[in-house]
């Protein structure tokens, strides 16, 4: 039965997701409790599978009974099962969020729109159990197009933010397509443990070097590294408020995790091509993230926008992390990748959350909130923390392993990238400090009086998880050393 | 450098993707009007399908399907058929990816009665 549990765990929202329409046709008001519902089933279901794989070790699906290098196989190992726990409970916070009364009522679109919410939620799924690199490419697309179509649907501006996301999110994936496409022909194969096993010695041709490299721009510009980021601010501000949590905490951590994935699984921690250590461009590329995200960051006016650019130098984080060819500078980055995806959410929960409340879309108008409303700054004190990084939350354990790590590997610059990047985090949310607590200027009720259940339900939820990371974090780490280690590291 | 584009022209296949890959970018990327950018991309994904098709041609192959349990299997005789079903899924998300970007664009022109993307800037301002 726990042989089962990763693809149950990806049948329960794909099964509902093409059940909806036809549910829907007469029962609309039954799409929200279904899709709660599932989503609160998978959770178990995750944590279950987690559990299956920590007593029997890696689970191995062959899809229709073909073995491995022939077959399609998901592979359900340490690092994918914690990555669907953290999906499953993100996801189900996300989704009680995006029910809320807060936001307009859908009429007849609530159909189609939870049917793309479970959609993407399935294609996730199937990306972080993907052991075939076709496969993966298969699911990135299926996401990208519901997050295509989530993004136009707050019309408006959000419509050409969303076409724009679309072009550069096709560019990528067929960039993706044609490096699969170079590593195939000089392999022979897609599977990626056996990929792992015929990559090393040819790691010096050009086909696999242009091939990775294709592979590593297309994922690049899906999880918005920094200089291929153009489409996420747009994409991500004028996306609809009540889905702009699930793809600012979903969508980009998990084509992060493709690409950790492909670099640690297929190529090998410490593949070398035409004598540039990957891992060091890496490591580079990150640094940069971190630093012109933050940097870009603190310089917009829009709250949305803000917290946008966050979640770039936050992706640079990871990849600093990941970078630093040791077990705790890995470890580190996978745990500030969970938490990111903790701490993105709640940010833009209550980014939509204050929109719709008091009005407020830019840092200029945050006065509005006069410090008042005990949920709201609550709930923001505490992510902030954690953005940060300042204990007892999860932004400051994983950044604390990061630097570790790179004290292990004496990479100092690595180091001094994260510590400011850490001050310029620190900067803009002085910045919205400031305004809500500082300025008194202007004194303006709130369009509700009362902060919606399922609004308070989700805050609480990232707050408490940003702390509950924070406090449990030895164990997490320890865990993950025991048990998400790529080989060779 | 005889010998490089001697080596190219033997593989007429490969530069026509190379070309057909870089005409789709350029469209991509000059044109304004949102279906002339859509009509690069399609180009694109297309060279892409092409290539992989490319890589699994061989002369003389037939179609891998055994007629009988008792025949010699020989590996030489067959065309590849993995790429072919990469390209069909390939060929499945092009389609999809056009439907909803189709539907974007019609979206747009709706909104902003125009899909030179110069004017819809105008107009969004």
């Amino acid at each position: 039965m726990t042989r089962h549990l990763p693809v149950i765990l990806f049948l329960l929202p794909l099964g509902l997701a093409i059940c909806l329409p036809l549910i829907g046709i007469r029962r609309r008001e039954w799409c929200r409790p279904l899709a709660i519902g599932v989503l609160a089933a998978m959770v178990p279901v995750s944590f279950a599978n987690l559990a299956g794989v920590l007593q029997n070790g890696t689970i191995h699906y062959d899809f229709g009974g073909w073995a491995a290098p022939v077959g399609i196989e998901w592979v359900a190992d340490g690092l994918a099962s914690v990555m669907t726990v953290t999906l499953s409970l993100v996801g189900l916070v996300c989704i009680t969020f995006l029910s809320s009364v807060l936001f307009p009522y859908l009429g007849s679109r609530i159909v189609p729109f939870y049917t793309l919410v479970l959609l993407l939620i399935a294609s996730l799924t199937g990306m972080v159990f993907a052991g075939d690199l076709f496969n993966l490419f298969v699911f990135l697309e299926v996401s990208a197009l519901c997050a295509y179509a989530l993004v136009g649907l707050a019309g408006g501006k959000a419509l050409v933010a969303g076409f724009r996301y679309l072009i550069l999110g096709t560019f990528g994936a067929s960039l993706y397509l044609l490096g699969v496409g170079y590593l195939y022909a000089e392999t022979g194969t897609l599977n990626m443990a056996d990929l792992a096993q015929r990559v090393p010695p040819l790691v010096g041709s050009k086909a696999i070097a242009v091939g990775v490299l294709f592979m590593f721009i297309g994922l690049g510009i899906k999880m918005a590294l920094v200089p291929l980021h153009g489409w996420l601010p747009d994409a991500y501000t004028y996306a609809p408020d009540r889905v702009s949590p699930m793809l600012a905490s979903l969508v980009t951590k998990v084509a992060l995790y493709g690409w950790i994935r492909i670099m640690f699984w297929v190529l090998g921690a410490h593949a070398v091509v035409y004598q540039i250590p990957i891992l060091f461009l890496v490591g580079v590329l990150g640094a940069v993230a971190a630093l012109v995200g933050a940097f870009l960051a603190l310089s917009q006016t829009e709250i949305k926008r803000m917290f946008a650019y966050g979640g770039l130098s936050h992706i640079g984080l990871v990849l600093v992390g990941i970078s630093l060819g040791n077990q705790t500078g890995f470890v580190g980055g996978v745990f500030y990748l969970l938490n990111d995806a903790v701490m993105q959410a709640g940010l833009f929960f209550w980014a939509g959350a204050i929109i719709h409340l008091y009005g407020v879309r830019t840092i200029e108008d945050l006065v509005r909130l006069q410090g008042g409303a005990g949920w709201m700054s609550g709930a923001l004190v505490v992510i902030a923390l954690s953005m940060i990084g300042i204990p007892p939350t999860g932004g400051f354990f994983g950044k604390w392993y990061i630097i570790l790590g790179a004290v292990e590997a004496q990479n100092y610059l690595a180091i001094v990238a994260v510590l400011i990047a850490t001050l310029l985090t620190l900067a803009y949310f002085l910045k919205l400090f400031e305004k809500v607590f500082r300025d008194r200027s202007a004194q303006q009720p709130p369009l509700m009086r009362e902060v919606p259940l399922a609004v308070r339900i989700a805050l609480g939820a990232t707050s408490v998880g940003v702390i509950v990371l924070g406090v449990m974090s030895d164990h997490i780490v320890s865990f993950l050393l025991k048990n998400a280690l790529p080989p060779g590291l | 450098m005889f010998e490089l584009i001697g080596g190219w022209l033997q593989r007429p296949n490969y530069v026509a993707f190379v070309l057909l890959f870089l005409w789709g970018i350029y469209i991509m990327v000059t044109r304004y009007n949102l279906v002339k950018k859509l009509i690069g991309m399609y180009l694109m994904q297309t060279s892409v399908i092409f290539f992989l098709v490319t890589t699994s041609a061989k002369r003389g192959a037939t179609v891998p399907i055994l007629l009988s349990t008792t025949e010699i299997i020989q590996p030489e005789a067959y065309a590849n058929p993995l790429p072919h079903v990469l390209t069909l899924t390939a060929i499945v998300v092009g389609v999809a990816t056009l439907g909803v970007s189709l539907a974007l664009a019609d979206a747009i022109y709706k909104k902003y009665g125009s899909l030179d993307e110069e004017e819809i800037l105008k107009r969004m301002e």
